[in-house]
């Protein structure tokens, strides 16, 4: 059975032999059946096993002719147990044979199916040719060793050195086979070092080496490369792009929409015909944009991108790409500080730190006026080669400083705005040939400094001069000796339109007083003049009094104050309100509630000195205010001394359109005890009317002069809204911040 | 138990040894095909990342971010759609509005009448970028800006959408932008705190902010925005208190340092040393501070500049003049919110005014960095959360009308920070109401900021509960075309 075995299966081995000559000769006439394409397809997956099962025997026979082996096989014995060795040798020897029929004959198959395979599109090129041939020499070799090896003449060195040489094909079978399907980098390309890619200049970019090509040998040329050529297209160099494949031309300059590359990669993805196939990485947005794009603008290989207009979608695209590439790291030549000294020199007032992550440049600042000395500049000398950025902005940094400035040979960014520096100190920092960006606004740097050291700078891109003695016409002078610098001379304030000053403020900690009062009234500006009036007339800058600190209020008094300043128009017009509140009394009770919302401070809001604002939006607004809607505010103050009054104001929010009316009436009561008081005084107060203008107003009760300890006051909230607001016949909110009683 | 002790060491023959040594090379072999950083604790060390130290050389090195808190109206201020005011009082077009989500503010609303700016824009600079009248100082640099018209949100209500675009999650508790930048990077000035916070108010309708916007969140809490007040005290308990001297407050610190160092010796806890850090950054800032907020000494073209207001403590203006002395000082983030842009209604009476409040100091600021020579290194940032709609709240009469938020586009511009100078970004539909180019969303914006500082924002991570956290959280794309 066995032998019958193997009889066929060598029969199997000697025709695939003819069967693939056949193939060979015939190569190039033959033309493969779709039915017999999934047969070839199968080359992959068949290959395998010829590899390990022929490897494997290559091994077992070098080792066929093995002493022990060959001992064994002529004494038939060992000492320990014979039964099993006896047997080994002839085992080891059948099954070496059959083995190799079985590889040769797997070999066989995969041969054939390779032969196939190769006939189906996009198999040309050097590694497939290699691949071939190797690939069938280890069938040949494998099938002639089985032939062989039982012959007189097949000696252990010639055994040895077949087996050698099949091994060694297979091996080159087996990597050629792998480049066709991985590429040829594949199994170092994780360890090899990554190609690095020159960051090409924007100046310099070309548009099809530069934009366009790397995306073909991102996402192409895998598979349409001179070795694959699938569809018979390379993609790899300008000749055969401009050739195309096997459908066609490759795109019609100026035609994207005809273009057979445009339109490939716009199929659907699920389309067979869609580039790159479904499965491979395919191309981005932007992409397949600039592609169309390309061949859009006539496809050409040898335009640099600066040439296209700017506006053109492709340079813009283009530039965009070219980010990152300006994006790279600065480079320095130099390498980095020890860290331990970097360490120490790091202090509160000196911080010293890398650019960034793994860059030997350090930028180097110092803070604190008080903590400064010219050390911490010194001290600096065992990292000069390193500080690329020093900033010593508004510290009391002098001339001799300097020099050790001068020894930061990498130095590119100089900041000594407003430091006690001269222009005299400026001949110590020419040394620095990198400098680049030097900052020396609000020194006393002079024209005539600049003029004679600005040569020395020579790689200086930006220079900061605002706030120092130099005139308009002489910035102007040396930007035009110097157009390679920009100067940043800054805003000149006294030509730009003159601006109005803000109003005055007061700065009385509260605008109320029971006796007398000195109003405080400042404005933040110097140099500025108040002039005030107090009798509700507009102040003028020429007849009204300039406000002084020697004025004393003893009554009510609204001022109004204007500021003045030369080169600044006048403020508008701030009016201040001082109000004299006489008696507070030593305790206060409500008899009716506040509304809800309107609580502020309850009782304690009306005699707590403090003001209430129009603005909503401030959260302290609600503090201030206590209101009523739909019942009367009633107020009762108690004196423990009696006091004599004769005038009671309660200072009101009047804002028409939100319903915050004043009072309708208020009733003033008084008398010795809680129980007995008498109405002493009524006032009703004229209501807004639909044009008023919200105002802050106090209402006043005046009455006879009375003695009192007990005072009720009444206020009445407006019970309907008049006609003409829109939420007429409802109540009106009645909002009180303070009480004045004299 | 010492016979043990020693029984036990002698007991460790060498067979023992090498085959505990070959068990361990094993698992070190083993080891080595895990995931490299599967055991690591924190976050920060992953990707070699050193908390401190930019991951490339950035362009930018502070940022001063002029935040426009309630949402400034974009049809007012920036983007310019003459056919809004063509189409006024016609419905929006249901293909235009989509499945927009609205606010509870409009959404009962029956009808949605486009509404077109009451004012007027002109084309300014060499870019030719829209701007409207409200912005008359704006105007004039508009060629050092880079206006993004196109950026959008997730979030539809202030608060949601500011923690957003802050802290790049609606949620909050996650740190800030300031402190994802200051963990980053580090300080520049060991005298100040490097991410600083502070307020002003307009006149219009208001949103809060609250701590938690500048907030650390999970970083360490050095990390956190320090709020400067208004008051005399920008800092709070600065000072040292009537009858000590610095000398006094030296030993006290030092004393104190050595007790907190006996409990991190105990305990190990790092918010320990975190606290000294702050003591000691605290006694720092005790000089620094005065010297850094004292406008005193800025001459008048400065003031005139920025405007009269800046010398008025609390005033947009005057915030942005403290903003550039800060950033000069080294300051790395300076957060400015400036309250007011949320016009429901009366919407041309009050942008008016609150345009009025930050026209002037914010093209201040930017000259005033530029012509110190600090703009190219210093990333400004104007806007606010998101836009307002092209439709009107509430009635549309003759002179009056509002706009409800808008999350679909808004406007903001960058200046400086190695920003591309003088462009306009993005663009939206004819009626303002959609995207039609080059969205930015948040992260994105986030993203790029990050950049522009040094920092790859898919890097800047913080490992907590065992989660990698991210500014950009699983998104964000650097937005190289206003790079420049």
């Amino acid at each position: 059975m066995q032998k019958k075995l193997i009889g066929i299966a060598e029969q199997g081995l000697f025709a695939s032999a003819v069967f693939i000559s056949f193939l060979l000769v015939f190569e190039s006439k033959i033309a493969i059946p779709v039915w017999l394409q999934p047969i070839g397809r199968m080359h992959p997956l068949i290959l395998h096993f010829p590899i390990v099962i022929l490897l494997l025997a290559v091994v077992m026979e070098v080792f066929r002719f093995n002493k022990a082996n060959s001992m064994a096989q002529s004494e038939g014995r060992t000492p320990e147990s014979p039964a099993v060795t006896a047997s080994l040798p002839e085992f080891y020897r059948t099954f070496l044979t059959n083995l190799l029929l079985v590889g040769a004959l797997l070999a066989a198959i995969t041969v054939i199916m390779g032969l196939f395979l190769s006939k189906e599109d996009g198999y040309t090129g050097s590694v497939v040719q290699w691949h071939k041939w190797t690939g069938i020499g280890v069938f040949y070799v494998a099938t002639l060793i089985y032939w062989s090896r039982k012959k007189s003449w097949y000696s252990p060195a010639i055994a040895q050195l077949g087996a050698a040489f099949m091994g060694l094909m297979l091996i080159v079978a087996g990597h050629y086979g792998s480049a066709i399907t991985h590429g040829s980098d594949f199994i170092l390309g994780p360890i090899a070092k990554n190609k690095t890619t020159e960051p090409v200049d924007l100046q310099q970019a070309l548009v099809f080496n530069d934009v366009i090509r790397p995306i073909f040998e991102q996402k192409c040329t895998s598979c349409h490369n001179p070795d694959k050529l699938k569809g018979e297209l390379a993609l790899t160099d300008v000749e055969s792009i401009r050739q195309g494949g096997k459908t066609g031309k490759l795109f019609i300059a100026g035609q994207p929409e005809i273009s057979l590359l445009v339109k490939r990669i716009h199929l659907p993805v699920e389309d067979k015909k869609h580039m790159p196939p479904l499965g491979k990485a395919q191309l981005t947005e932007d992409e397949a944009k600039l592609l169309s794009l390309w061949v859009k603008g006539r496809a050409e290989f040898n335009r640099k991108v600066i040439e296209l207009p700017v506006t053109d979608s492709l340079r813009i695209m283009a530039v965009a790409m070219f980010k990152p590439a300006e994006q790279v790291e600065p480079e320095y030549a130099f390498d980095a500080a020890d860290e331990e000294t970097v360490k120490k020199l790091n202090t509160d007032y000196r911080t010293i730190a890398p650019l960034a992550k793994e860059s030997p440049a350090l930028a180097v600042n110092l803070y604190n006026k008080a903590m400064y000395s010219p050390e911490q500049l010194k001290e600096l000398s065992p990292i000069k080669g390193q500080i690329v950025s020093l900033n010593l902005n508004k510290l009391p940094v002098k001339d001799a400083d300097l020099r050790y400035v001068g020894q930061l040979e990498n130095l590119q960014k100089l900041d000594i705005n407003f430091t006690d520096i001269t222009g005299k100190g400026l001949s110590e920092l020419t040394p620095l040939k990198q400098l680049q960006s030097l900052a020396l606004s609000g020194t006393k740097t002079t024209y005539a400094d600049l003029r004679s050291q600005i040569g020395g700078f020579k790689n200086l891109k930006t220079l900061a001069l605002w706030e120092t003695e130099l005139t308009d016409n002489e910035i102007q002078q040396l930007k035009k000796a110097n157009p390679n610098i920009q100067f940043l001379a800054g805003f000149d304030g006294d030509k730009s339109e003159p601006i109005r000053l803000n109003i005055p403020q007061v700065k009385n900690s509260s605008t109320i007083f029971n006796q007398s009062i000195i109003p405080q009234i400042k404005h933040p500006i110097k140099g500025v003049e108040i002039r005030y009036t107090t009798d509700g007339t507009e102040p003028d800058s020429l007849k009204s009094p300039v406000f002084g600190d020697k004025i004393v209020l003893t009554e009510n008094t609204r001022i109004k104050a204007k500021a003045y300043k030369s080169g600044w128009l006048s403020s508008p017009v701030a009016t201040f309100s001082f109000y004299k509140s006489t008696h507070k009394p030593d305790s206060v009770n409500l008899l009716m509630p506040l509304n809800q919302v309107h609580q502020a401070d309850g009782a304690n809001t009306f005699f707590d000195h403090k003001l209430g604002t129009f603005s909503p939006n401030s959260p302290a607004w609600a503090n201030n205010w206590a209101g009523v809607r739909k019942n009367d505010m009633v107020l009762v103050s108690e004196f423990k001394k009696p006091v004599s009054v004769t005038s009671v104001a309660v200072r009101t929010m009047i804002e028409p359109e939100t319903g915050i009316f004043p009072p309708e009436a208020i009733e003033i009561w008084g008398g010795n005890s809680r129980d007995q008081m008498k109405l002493i005084g009524t006032t009703k107060p004229s209501l807004p009317t639909k044009k008023s203008d919200p105002t802050l107003t106090e209402i006043e009760c005046k009455f006879k002069p009375q003695t009192v300890s007990f005072l009720k006051i009444v206020a009445k909230p407006v019970v309907r809204l008049p006609e003409w607001h829109s939420n007429k016949g409802n109540r009106a909110l009645l909002l009180v911040d303070e009480v004045f009683i004299n | 138990m010492e016979k043990e002790i020693v029984e036990h060491g002698l007991n460790f023959n060498r067979r023992r040894f090498l085959s505990r040594l070959s068990l361990g090379l094993g698992s070190a072999a083993l080891g080595s095909l895990l995931i490299p950083d599967l055991f690591r604790g924190s976050g920060a060390e992953e990707d070699g990342f050193i908390p401190g130290i930019p991951h490339f050389a950035p362009k930018a090195k502070r940022v001063i971010y002029l935040f426009q808190n309630g949402a400034p109206s974009q049809q007012e201020l920036f983007d310019y759609k003459p056919k809004l005011r063509e189409m006024m009082g016609q419905e929006i077009p249901p293909s235009v509005r989509g499945t927009q989500r609205l606010t509870g503010m409009t959404a009962n609303q029956k009808e949605f009448p486009l509404v077109g700016s009451f004012v007027d824009f002109k084309q300014y600079g060499q870019s030719g970028a829209w701007v409207s009248d409200l912005f008359p100082y704006t105007a004039k640099i508009v060629d050092d800006l880079c206006i993004v018209k196109s950026m959008f949100t997730e979030a539809i209500n202030h608060d949601p959408a500011l923690t957003f675009l802050q802290t790049g999650s609606q949620q909050g508790n996650r740190p800030s932008m300031g402190s994802w930048l200051s963990y980053g990077l580090g300080n520049e000035n060991k005298n100040l705190p490097n991410f600083t916070v502070l307020l002003s108010r307009g006149i219009g309708n208001g949103q809060g902010v609250y701590s938690k916007l500048w907030s650390n969140g999970f970083l360490d809490s050095i990390h956190q925005g320090v709020q400067f007040s208004k008051g005399e005290d920008p800092v709070l308990y600065l000072r040292d208190p009537e009858g000590m001297n610095r000398e006094e407050r030296r030993a006290m610190l030092d004393n104190l340092a050595q007790l907190n160092d006996l409990s991190y010796q105990e305990f190990g806890d790092p918010e320990i040393t975190a606290k000294v850090k702050q003591y000691e950054m605290a006694y720092r800032m005790q000089t620094a501070v005065p010297e850094v907020m004292d406008l005193s000494k800025e001459p008048d073209d400065i003031i005139k500049l920025y405007g009269p207001d800046c010398l008025v403590p609390g005033t947009f203006a005057a915030n942005c003049l403290l903003a550039r002395k800060l950033s000069e000082n080294g300051v790395r983030f300076v957060q400015l919110y400036h309250q007011g842009w949320d016009q429901h209604g009366n919407l041309p009476f009050e942008i008016a005014k609150q345009a009025k409040d930050v026209d002037q100091a914010s093209a201040a600021l930017v000259t005033d960095l530029k012509q110190r020579g600090l703009l190219d290194d210093t990333l400004v940032i104007w806007g606010g959360e998101f836009g307002r709609t092209s439709y009107t709240q509430g009635k549309l009469t003759k002179d009056n009308y509002g706009r409800d938020h808008h999350p679909r586009c808004f406007t903001i511009w960058m200046a400086g920070g190695g920003i591309k100078p003088g462009i306009v970004y993005g663009e939206t539909d004819e009626m303002g109401y959609n995207i039609a180019r080059n969205p930015v969303h948040v992260h994105d914006f986030q993203a790029t900021v990050l950049n522009q500082l040094g920092l790859n924002h898919e890097k800047l991570i913080f490992k907590h509960l065992g989660r990698r956290y991210r500014l950009t959280d699983v998104s964000g794309k650097v937005v190289h075309d206003i790079i420049a």
